[in-house]
């Protein structure tokens, strides 16, 4: 699900359009914390689309409070 | 007169977001008496590897009709407001347009339409500003919001990018509405489907908690898509939160 980028960081291997994996993960991460209303994209709203802790790459995100 | 009020990177994984930073600018704008204010926009910007951002790289920005008179003091609380409130490792900027004086709206609108596609410089922004007449400032670390903050302003001047900020209060009986309560009920300019064409007035739409409008053609524009198997007949409903992603 997750893969280490040239930088170190944590990222999703699902990029953006897997919204089914994104609130699985978030499911399973003691971490997540919804971000703020002018953030949330995904329906599903526990998913790491809508975490506080992900920053967007240009194909997917970065997991800033890896467990 | 009509000013263009933006702000940008702000925030941090753990602070305020940038959103509720330019909502308690507007506020103070309204409580002052400086003048009224309209609602938020939401700008995404470029993400890329070679721009810092601390949270999301979107910036917010607002409209705001204010005595001539408050242009000097507005410019200074949003400063002296950013320095205070934007998260100690963020580096916001602020930019200020008056919008009947900006020297060339097309040049604007251009420069925000490539921050969201190209690697910009502060260099670049501030020169732009200057040559344009715009207020641009940066108020903590590196100064990088400024080239958000002025790309905000040419992105809402397009009237065709974005979404508002906050969520539309609709009331409906058993979450049904028609489109023509939609627009007496809110600020919603359209009730739109994906297709483009305006709902009739009488036209029925199922709500739910997350009702939020798009910028578009200069308006304030609810998408709707259409119902799978409503129980009630109704043929839409609120745009899946992705769509309207893609969308603003
Ligand atoms: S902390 Fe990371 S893994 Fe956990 S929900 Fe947030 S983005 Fe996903």
């Amino acid at each position: 699900m997750w893969k280490v980028n040239e930088r170190g960081e944590k990222v999703f291997r699902g990029g953006k359009e897997d919204g089914a994996g994104a609130a699985q993960a978030a499911d399973k991460c003691p971490n997540f914390k919804l971000d703020v209303e002018d953030e949330i994209v995904a329906d599903e709203l526990r998913s790491c689309y809508n975490c506080r802790y992900r920053r967007w790459t240009a194909e997917s995100f970065a997991c800033y409070k890896p467990e | 007169m009509r000013i263009l009020v933006c702000i940008d990177d702000t925030d941090n994984m753990e602070s305020k977001g940038t959103g509720e930073l330019a909502e308690m600018i507007a506020e103070h704008i309204e409580t002052s008496n400086w003048g009224k204010t309209t609602r938020i926009t939401r700008h995404q910007l470029l993400v890329h590897p070679d721009i810092p951002y601390t949270s999301h790289n979107s910036s917010m920005c607002f409209e705001a009709d204010i005595d001539t008179s408050y242009l000097r003091v507005l410019i200074d609380f949003a400063a002296d407001f950013l320095v205070r409130e934007s998260a100690p490792e963020s580096d916001p900027g602020l930019c200020v347009a008056v919008i009947d004086q900006i020297d060339d709206v097309d040049t604007l609108i251009k420069y925000g339409h490539r921050a969201k596609q190209d690697v910009m410089t502060k260099k670049e922004a501030y020169n732009m500003a200057e040559r344009l007449g715009i207020h641009l400032s940066e108020h903590g670390g590196t100064g990088q919001g400024v080239i958000g903050a002025l790309a905000g302003v040419g992105l809402r001047l397009s009237g065709n990018d974005g979404r508002f900020k906050g969520k539309h209060k609709i009331n409906g009986i058993n979450d049904i509405v028609t489109a023509g309560e939609i627009l007496s009920q809110t600020d919603i300019d359209a009730v739109r489907c994906l297709d483009g064409n305006d709902l009739d007035y009488n036209d029925k739409v199922r709500l739910n908690d997350w009702v939020k409008s798009v910028l578009l053609e200069g308006k304030c524009v609810l998408i709707v898509s259409p119902t799978e198997n409503d129980p009630d007949g109704v043929k839409w409903q609120m745009c899946p939160k992705k769509i309207l992603k893609s969308l603003g």
